[in-house]
């Protein structure tokens, strides 16, 4: 057993035990993909309400992966220098980079189960998808990048709101507003031309657009989030979230007095 | 040869300097108490021990190397219930075994060991939250025990433990003691510090005296105590009682005072006619062997541990 095993195996069992944690990042998208399925999806068109399905529960996927990395990871971060882990941890023969690993490799484990479940209950609830072998995978790049941007908004959070329940509600807090501001929760077409200039900056919403394009169509999109110069931006932003959590988080979170 | 080797030793945050140019030398094998109330710079030093702070200035060494090059001797044990509640106990020390990079054959028989050691084989598979606080605590100290560790520090390990889970953990404190591990613990408790070879006693980042606790006791130069327990508890009852005892200095109690005076047999009727006569009653009275707090009272005329 390596270090980077024995960090993952550890938060994911903090994870799927956590009673809060599987609320917001199971149980709540979930719940809004059965009402957005049998509401709003009610007034469309026959042949379109499948793809409509589809996005909704396309965009609780995406706002299960936001809410692990926003809340989740923040979470289990400070609860583990609030309870004295991290000092533990520190007086070790350890390396800090491997136990972030094992968090982030444990993070992305969680989320991508989160969202297949919330997906699987879409197609229950009759979500229907149009996509090819090439869209899927890329779909799966651009969920592993809402991921890592999530994480490292996290690590920023994490870092520097030291109370456990202060770190997971701003995180909660953080990731609604942001999924409402930038059309993750609601469509794009729907924003405010200030919005639809957040929602493409905002890795988050526009990984979301990215895969509603290429999963259920672009119809469902709102704007073309494959453009060259839109993935540039949505892969830029991404990695310099996690980048930039990533350093903070080593510096500040494993730093001596 | 010293484990444990501390000269000059400062830390300052800010303005305000938490260690004053500590000296400190630990035997290998050795079971040493620090104690000194809250704000003594204790767990400082401890931290600074286990790498977990850095000194401002001054020089720490475990087994001759500086604290960063020799984690692999040091078992650590913060203040702080730091074990996962949402593990079971078997996890928490798999997970620690899996850090020291254990493979999982024997981290299996290694955490058995442990598991049996502190007495928690047939619990291991409840979770921590299921656990008492003295569980728990026992359960952290197994962190601190897995092989290859020579020294173990412990920093205010009975904080909060009812007096049965106390006991029960200083048995264990005892064990690991008989194993030859040096163990330095951080204590604000007179009896648990009791139980150390040496003690340090650590007031305003300085050590203000060291010896062996009934050594320490002898030079404090003080007889016996009287212990009283009173109906009412006040400035003005303190300073009747102040007049009987050394100083004229009474320690303040959770349910009383206590008074050190040279002739405890001539001065209890006189202490229980000066409470009568200021409408206080005494409702208990015992006559005690001085004790490491008495000894602290009497070096610093503050108390090591505050009064609730």
């Amino acid at each position: 057993m390596g270090q980077i095993t024995a960090t993952l195996g550890k938060t994911m069992r903090e994870f799927l035990r956590q009673k809060t944690i599987l609320f917001w990042t199971i149980a709540w998208p979930i719940l809004w993909v059965l009402i957005g399925s049998f509401s709003f999806a009610g007034n469309a068109q026959d042949e379109g309400i499948p793809y409509i399905k589809g996005s909704i529960a396309i965009s609780m996927s995406v706002f299960a992966l936001m809410t692990a990395g926003i809340a989740n990871l923040p979470g289990n971060i400070a609860q583990d220098r609030e309870r004295g882990l991290l000092s533990k941890l520190m007086s070790m023969p350890i390396n800090p980079w491997k136990d972030f690993v094992g968090r982030i490799l444990a993070l992305l484990a969680f989320s991508f189960l989160a969202a297949i479940l919330v997906t699987l209950v879409g197609y229950a609830c009759g979500a229907r998808f149009s996509y090819t072998l090439t869209g899927l995978s890329q779909s799966i790049g651009f969920l592993l990048l809402i991921s890592l941007s999530s994480a490292g908004i996290g690590m920023l959070i994490g870092t520097f709101i030291k109370h456990v329940h202060g770190a997971i509600m701003s995180g909660v807090g953080i990731a609604v507003v942001t999924a409402a501001l930038s059309g993750v929760m609601a469509p794009y077409s729907s924003l405010p031309w200030l919005l639809q200039q957040f929602a493409k900056i905002y890795p988050i919403s526009s990984g979301n657009s990215s895969v509603t394009y290429l999963l259920v169509g672009k119809d469902y999109a709102g704007y073309n989030p494959l453009s060259t110069s839109q993935t540039t931006l949505t892969l830029t932003t991404s990695v310099l979230l996690f980048v930039v959590g990533l350093i903070v988080y080593s510096r500040f979170c494993w730093r001596k007095d | 040869m010293d484990a444990i080797s501390v000269e000059d030793l400062t830390k300052k945050y800010g303005d305000i300097e938490v260690l004053k140019g500590v000296d400190l030398g630990i035997e290998e094998g050795e079971f040493y108490a620090l104690m000194g109330p809250n704000g003594s710079g204790k767990t400082t030093l401890a931290s600074i021990m286990a790498s977990v702070r850095s000194p401002t200035s001054g020089k720490i060494e475990i087994y001759e190397r500086k604290p960063e090059k020799a984690k692999e001797f040091l078992g650590y044990v913060p203040q702080e219930n730091f074990s996962s509640p949402m593990l079971t106990g078997k996890e928490n020390l798999m997970y620690f075994a899996g850090l020291l990079g254990y493979p999982k054959k024997k981290a299996k028989s290694i955490v058995d060991e442990l598991l049996n050691k502190i007495g928690l084989s047939e619990d291991a598979d409840k979770r921590v939250s299921d656990y008492s606080g003295g569980m728990r605590k026992r359960l952290e100290v197994a962190t601190a025990l897995f092989p290859g560790v020579k020294i173990l520090i412990l920093d205010e390990p009975t904080t909060g433990l009812d007096p049965s889970a106390r006991r029960k953990f200083l048995g264990l404190i005892r064990e690991i003691k008989a194993e030859k591990t040096t163990i330095l613990l951080i204590t604000h408790i007179g009896a648990d510090a009791e139980l150390a070879s040496r003690v340090g006693l650590i007031d305003d980042g300085e050590i203000i005296a060291e010896d062996a606790p009934e050594e320490l006791k002898k030079a404090s130069g003080l007889k016996d105590v009287i212990n009283i327990e009173t109906t009412i508890k006040s400035g003005r009852v303190a300073n009747v009682l102040g007049r009987f005892s050394e100083k004229q200095k009474v320690l303040e109690t959770d349910v009383g005072y206590r008074v050190y005076c040279e002739d405890v047999e001539e001065a209890t009727p006189s202490i229980v006619r000066a409470l009568d006569a200021i409408g206080c009653k005494a409702t208990r009275i015992e006559t005690e062997k001085p004790s490491l707090e008495d000894v602290f009272f009497k070096l610093t005329e503050r108390t090591v541990r505050e009064v609730s």
